[in-house]
């Protein structure tokens, strides 16, 4: 072959197969090759790219919601409430979601290890349960074991387990209801904590009870909450009154705030409770202390005026049914328990007893005392313990320095830790013995009388971490010792107790478990013997007056549990750092609340540091000045200031319990956390603090978040009416044709003049759309983080964060209308959850270069990733504001391995460089969509057929999602109502698919706003 | 025509006595560099080596390197593209327009002017690409024929941006082409070597034959048509891409003559600022006399007083509209966070340009140099004005927020005056600066008689 005669057709393809063979074989590295094995037996439960669903229960904090889990190709991917748990009816809070941010934690222990000399060595399970049986064998019965509230068969077997081996248990709740628990013993001699029918009540005053954010049953609470207090479809509403120094989340929730002095809620209920009891014969045994307390002396103990306590006892006894609560956590003082006898006698004039407060079938949730633990640490200090295992709490960190917990811990013999994670606590064991995450282990809850659910692992244990679930070593090291305890694994041994307790006549012990397992849930009926016990004389002596204060300082200091950390326990979940605080919105840091009065008294600015100091410690801490806080009281949220808690967690704020005293409350035990006064010193540094409020919770009289008073219900009374005639604006979308700006929207799309093509379907397309009532949200911010779980919105950084490059999806605008410290007065805290409003007529879609955001036949406004080139103009024409931009590889970069096994595997993981926001959760409305298709019903799904993930979680129930096209939907319902309003929509036209139903208030909304 | 320039105050210098005085005068900033020249280069080379670094790292780790942030998801970036934009356009007026209004001082900055504007141009084009998120598909906002039928979203002001930008660069770039050519040739015959060979290649074999002549004045005149509507398209274009959106403060009819009106006020004050130096280092005293300087200062004036009549428009129709909204936009504008941009910006094109008023001051080279600068901090902070101060106080009060910039992007601000700087500076070496061939049409009608017969 010559050069002449030109190359041949057979010769190219050689050449060609040469070369290209070639490309490739250099295109492959030979390091790392990777294996890729399909599956050659398929798993028989797993379908690639079908959710699987299993039933447990949250491990978040005591109330034990009910959860399902979503998992994909063997991965939780998501938490969910369960809707057959009688305890959180399909919802679930913040902290909830966050729970799989634990099963992931890349900080997680990776495997079994000892300390030696200072570092951990990685051990194997059979050396680490040989030592400590060991261990325990020549302690000879000076085992303790720290534990925390879990599932009665876990602490049946921990109870089992300390008395085979000798020794006792103790467990610690940093956040506990000891208080009430025997306040009610006192009162009614009953000893549980007494059940909350808040959604019968008319008129409930909260003395300081956060049940938005913690306690016995948060969601739960939440929604009876909602229940009671949003207006009806009858305009009927119940009020709430919130007594107490600070206005926490629920506080903010009141329809009026009675600003009291910290620690006068005996007083004031007491006085209450006297002018309704008038000669006291009601009180029983009570009633010379109810002579006592006039409403002079009550309203001077509180620092609020006579005729407010009058009004309130009035009013607490005529606009009944009524309810009242005692103080929560951040209110236990020195005389909480008497605190909370207060209330419950006023409860029991009120008539409250039997009718909106139960003293049977309460909550299950933690309420044990913190004396059990000083105990502990007296004897560890004593020598008396030859071997300590912590499991689940983490003392180190929640107890105050003072309490001597570190140095007693310190000085017994071998420590254990079954830490899942690093803590303060596990930093200093001399084992540690990984427990499985509650997502990957067994277990029970009962969360109240007659309610018993399972816990059940949901996926294999994430391969990570060769952790061993705490019962099943327990269960090995008994028999290691040569006491066997009755069933070799845990899972053995909780079957064993349940069938046990399992009654023939519910049928085949086998199929009832299943259902279990599959339900999630048990229920049996309980015995309730009706009766309503009469008030007790009681049996300790209680002092009603204002508690002691530590030091000399001139401002109260309140340390209350987080609503996103709890006692801290939160701090290393990165979704919790980065959700703004519900009622700060600060996100990341720490800081010190403080009336605005009493900083500018001091001359400080909000993020000015300030040392904080009691006679115990000191800390400094920048100040945010908040309208909700007495002058005289200054607040710090527990949760912050970790050592050794992870990567999300350490540094993070201040740690509260620095400043407090370890003193047990008498004489329930409870910890004090008002204990001390502070005083509060600038040192001249400041603190930029990261929040997404950009105007300091003030509307600047704009109808963002408007209101409605109840008297103006059914008389067609939208304040807007009438003001003017309807606008007509030019429209871009499918011509110059004008179109009206009331009254169209939402049905109104697709706009006149936009009708071709697939938008012209009005029959077979769904518009899709949310009706949110404000007047039930709380905003607790569970939709927030259900939003980024769902979603998988990455979490940016507190530095990006004050930045303003926050990712989320969803916002809860939190705006003052009217606080007033100083005095007894309404209260109008508006929450506003904002999210991408979908609008019909949208700014973003014209302004997008290269239609990377358009409206779908279904009216959403959808955000196309791949397509998106990134010149944020959508996000600066969003009168909204609801656009956010990956300005960094945030998915990547911030979220480690084994985090990203959490990742949705329905939506897309978003790039560096594009924008994104709320998609109305279209993978979900699209499988729907595909189920409604494949079965033949059509293309719309039907009404409640499809449930979007802030809807899922909102425990109030104030989300609706459907099809705002058919006029049956709840949706379509709702839209109807004359609340609802549509952001901006009368100044701008942008004919939103979101409605909200403007929050009702008692007192006269005046201004065009309100 | 003559003597309507005569009266119109031509050219009359005594060191000018023969045509072939221009020749030489002009193209003597052609002739080897000085180190002063070199020193310039220099500096520019390092600043286009910090505008690549930063432009490159911003690239590979995000546009997070920006202090951009929700709500101001425009800063520095688009505010540098349209002060660039602005630049660009006294150079096409001045050419185009007050060549078809036959204003015959244009004849000594022209050429100036034209530059800057190719340059300016070549130095706005940059920003879209800088700002966007994912430059690697900013070509998708071109329409190109593609297997998948997508196209650009033809209602986007950001496409029109994109044919306004690139039309604009394309006949800007042709016409100063253009007006070269004559003077390249003469820059050919003076010239030995290599650039003989390359000015006799881009000269497209001038002759200055009657016919080339024909062709060159009709072929220039056209373009001149065509360039003049640009002039204002494109400012126009530019200020759709805020006065099409529902931010208040951009959203306002008032944008289109507003833009372009300040467009060339700033344009002009880049050529004072540009052609100060240029006339003392080449020595170009008797080509652009003070005469010239007191045209472009009039210009200057006459659209600073059109630019401050829109300030002050837009804020009596914020008041005057009674929109809540809009009213505390342009309060915010005043006393807000961003207080100091806008009384920079007032301050320095509605305070200073006064003193054009002065006769003594359009004729004193310093005073306007120094006017000049002002005028262009000015014109830069008019444009961050509108585009940070009304982004960071829209709708949503949850959602204010307030915008600093990063040092990457004072970098890519700083850099491209180096980038433009390094261009221009080639400019005055490889082109005439100065229009050789329309100074000589200039020339007062004795001096041409002269002239001639010396010939």
């Amino acid at each position: 072959m010559t050069m002449t005669d030109g190359i041949k057709r057979r010769d190219f393809l050689k050449v060609l197969g040469v070369t290209g063979a070639g490309a490739t074989l250099t295109g492959c590295s030979t390091q790392g090759v990777e294996r890729l094995l399909p599956y050659v037996v398929m798993p028989e439960d797993i379908t690639p790219g079908v959710a699987t669903w299993y039933t447990t229960v949250c491990e978040g904090c005591s109330a034990q919601c009910g959860m399902w889990v979503r998992t994909r190709e063997g991965r939780a991917v998501k938490v969910e409430g369960n809707p057959n748990h009688p305890v959180s009816h399909g919802a679930l809070c913040a902290k909830g979601h966050a729970t799989l941010q634990h099963l992931y934690n890349p900080d997680r222990y990776a495997g079994p290890m000892v300390r030696e000399g200072g570092t951990l060595r990685p051990i194997t399970w059979e050396e680490g349960e040989a030592m400590l049986a060991q261990r325990i064998q020549s302690a000879a019965g000076n085992v303790l074991y720290v534990g925390q509230a879990a599932g009665p068969t876990m602490s049946g077997l921990v109870d089992q387990f300390v008395g085979t081996v000798g020794g006792r248990s103790v467990q610690y709740d940093a956040v506990s209801s000891a208080p009430l628990r025997e306040a009610a013993r006192i009162a009614f001699g009953v000893n549980a904590l007494p059940r909350y029918d808040m959604g019968s009540a008319r008129f409930l005053i909260s003395f300081g009870d956060d049940f938005v954010e913690y306690g016995a049953s948060p969601v739960a609470h939440q929604r009876g909450f909602a229940h009671m207090a949003a207006a009806d479809e009858h305009g009927s509403k119940g009020r709430f009154v919130y007594a107490g120094p600070r206005l926490s989340l629920t506080g903010q929730n009141a329809d009026e705030w009675v600003p009291i002095k910290a620690g006068s809620e005996a007083a004031l209920a007491l006085g209450m409770a006297s002018i309704i009891a008038g000669d006291g014969a009601a009180a029983g045994p009570y009633a010379s202390v109810l002579a006592a307390y006039d409403a002079r002396s009550a309203a001077e103990a509180a620092g609020v005026s006579e005729a407010t306590v009058r009004e309130l006892a009035e009013r607490f006894a005529s606009e009944g049914p009524s309810l009242a609560m005692g103080p929560g956590v951040g209110s236990h003082h020195r005389n909480a328990t008497a605190a909370h006898l207060a209330v419950l006698i006023l409860n029991a004039v009120a008539g409250n007893v039997g009718r909106t407060l139960h003293l049977e079938g309460g909550p299950n949730s933690a309420a044990r005392p913190y004396s059990e633990m000083e105990s502990a640490i007296r004897a560890m200090a004593g020598g008396q313990v030859g071997v300590v295992m912590v499991h689940g709490a983490n003392p180190a960190y929640t107890l105050p320095q003072s309490s001597g917990f570190a140095e007693a811990f310190g000085q017994v013999g071998f420590k254990v830790s079954f830490a899942t994670a690093p803590d303060e606590t596990s930093a200093m064991a001399d084992l540690i013995l990984p427990d499985r995450h509650f997502l990957e282990s067994w277990g029970d809850s009962m969360p109240k009388a007659g309610v018993m659910a399972l816990r059940q692992p949901v996926m294999q244990d994430v391969p990570h971490f060769d952790s061993k679930q705490t019962g099943d070593v327990l269960l090995s090291v008994a028999s290691r010792l040569g006491s066997p305890l009755g069933a070799v694994t845990f899972y053995e041994y909780l079957r064993n107790a349940h069938q046990a307790m399992h009654m023939p006549a519910m049928g085949d012990f086998e199929t009832q478990w299943r259902e279990a397992l599959k339900r999630g849930v048990m229920e049996h009926d309980i015995e309730m013997s009706g009766t309503v016990p009469e008030l007790r004389a009681p049996d300790t002596a209680l002092v009603f007056d204002a508690p002691a204060l530590d030091g000399d300082g001139d401002l109260t200091l309140m340390v209350y549990p987080s609503s996103r950390f709890g006692a801290g326990e939160f701090s290393n979940a990165p979704w919790m750092q980065e959700l703004p605080d519900p009622v700060s919105k600060i996100m990341w840091h720490g800081w010190v609340e403080m009336n605005p009065a009493t900083a500018e008294a001091r001359g400080l600015r909000e993020g000015d540091i300030v040392t904080v100091a009691s006679s115990h410690g000191s800390v400094d801490v920048p100040v945010w000045p908040y309208p909700g806080i007495r002058e005289d009281v200054v607040a710090l949220a527990m949760g912050g200031g970790h050592t050794d808690y992870g990567r999300w967690a350490n540094g993070n704020g201040v740690n509260a319990m620095a400043l407090l005293p370890a003193v047990a409350e008498q004489p329930s035990g409870a910890f004090v956390t008002m204990a001390t006064r502070v005083s509060v010193s600038p040192t001249g540094q400041r603190r930029r603090l990261a929040t997404n409020d950009g105007s300091n919770g003030d509307q600047h009289d704009r109808p963002i978040a408007p209101a409605m008073a109840l008297a103006d219900l059914g008389h067609g009374g939208g304040e807007h009416e009438g003001d003017h005639g309807p606008l007509k604006e030019l429209q871009g979308g499918g011509g110059f044709i004008p179109v009206d700006a009331e009254g169209g929207a939402p049905a109104a799309f697709p706009l006149a003049g936009a009708e071709y093509g697939q938008y012209a379907d009005k029959e077979n397309t769904a518009r899709w759309g949310l009706a949110i009532d404000l007047d039930k949200c709380t905003g607790c911010s569970a939709c927030v983080t259900a939003c980024q779980a769902e979603n998988n919105i990455p979490w940016v950084g507190e530095e990006q964060a004050l930045m303003g490059r926050e990712m989320h999806w969803m916002r809860i605008e939190r705006y003052y209308e009217h606080v007033d410290a100083s005095e007894a007065s309404h209260l109008d805290i508006r929450f506003l959850p904002m999210l991408c409003q979908h609008c019909g007529n949208a700014p973003c879609e014209p302004v997008c270069p290269v239609f990377a955001t358009y409206h779908t036949p279904e009216g959403v406004n959808a955000q196309i990733y791949n397509r998106c080139v990134g010149t944020r103009y959508c996000a600066n024409n969003c009168p909204y504001k609801v656009r956010v931009f990956n300005w960094y590889r945030y998915s990547s970069e911030n979220v480690p391995d084994p985090m990203n096994w959490q990742f949705n595997p329905d939506v897309t993981v978003r790039d560096n460089g594009v924008m994104e926001k709320c998609s109305l959760c279209m993978h979900r409305v699209r499988e729907a969509e595909n189920k409604v298709a494949l079965e033949g019903r059509g293309t719309i799904p039907g009404d409640g057929e499809i449930v979007v993930a802030c809807q899922q979680s909102c425990p109030a129930e104030a989300i609706v999602f459907g099809n705002l096209r058919d006029p049956n939907s709840r949706v379509a319902q709702l839209v109807q109502s004359e609340r609802t309003y549509r952001v901006l929509d009368e100044f701008i036209n942008t004919q939103p698919g979101v409605n909200y139903l403007k929050k009702v208030t008692f007192h006269a909304v005046s201004g065009g706003h309100e | 025509m003559a003597t309507a320039t005569k009266e119109r105050g031509a050219l009359t210098h005594p060191d000018v006595q023969h045509l072939s005085d221009v020749n030489r005068d002009v193209l003597k900033a052609l002739g080897r560099p000085g180190k002063g020249w070199w020193a310039l280069l220099s500096l520019c080379m390092a600043g286009m080596g910090l505008f690549f670094a930063a432009w490159g790292w911003q690239i590979y780790r995000g546009i997070g390197v920006s202090g951009l942030m929700s709500p101001v998801g425009w800063g520095v970036y688009i505010t540098t593209f349209v002060f660039w934009v602005g630049i660009a356009h006294s150079g096409t007026l001045i050419s185009a327009i007050l060549f078809l209004f036959r204003a015959p001082w244009r004849q000594s900055v022209y050429r100036i002017a034209e530059a800057m504007t190719v340059f300016a141009v070549m130095t706005a084009g940059l920003f879209p690409l800088i700002h966007v998120g994912r430059i690697w598909h900013a070509y998708w906002l071109v329409p190109y024929p593609n297997s998948r039928f997508l196209w650009p979203n033809f209602k986007s002001p950001l496409v029109w941006d994109v044919f306004a930008v690139t039309t604009y660069f394309t006949v800007s770039a042709t016409f100063f082409f253009l007006g070269c050519i004559p003077d390249i040739a003469a820059a050919r015959d003076a010239a030995k070597g290599l650039r003989k060979k390359l000015y006799s290649l881009i000269s497209l074999g001038w002759r200055g034959t009657d016919s080339q002549w024909h062709h060159f004045g009709k072929a220039y005149i056209f373009l001149a048509a065509l360039a003049t509507p640009l002039v204002l398209s494109v400012h126009s274009v530019v200020s759709w891409d805020f006065a099409m959106s529902i931010v208040p403060g951009w959203h306002a009819t008032i944008f289109a003559p507003y833009f372009v009106a300040g467009a060339i006020y700033s344009g002009v004050g880049m050529v004072i600022t540009l052609a100060v130096p240029m006339r003392k280092i080449f020595g170009l005293e008797a080509y652009l006399t003070t005469k010239h300087f007191d045209a472009l200062a009039k210009l200057c004036l006459l659209t600073s007083m059109i630019v401050l009549y829109a300030y002050l428009s837009e804020f009596f129709i914020a008041w005057y509209s009674g929109e809540e909204i809009e009213r505390t936009a342009f309060w915010n504008r005043l006393f807000g966070t961003y207080w100091w941009a806008t009384w920079t910006m007032l301050v320095c094109n509605g305070i200073v340009p006064i003193m054009l008023w002065f006769k003594r001051v359009r004729y004193s080279i310093p005073a306007l140099f120094v006017i000049s600068i002002f005028i262009n901090i000015g014109m830069w902070f008019e444009r961050y004005v509108i585009v940070v101060t009304s982004l960071h106080h829209e709708y949503e009060p949850w959602a204010w927020g307030i915008y600093r910039p990063s040092i990457y992007e004072v970098s890519i601000l700083i850099g491209s005056f180096a980038w433009f700087g390094f261009w221009f500076l080639l400019f005055t070496r490889l082109l005439p600066p100065v229009a050789i061939a329309e100074l000589k049409e200039v020339l007062p009608p004795p001096l041409r008689k002269q002239a001639k017969e010396a010939h």
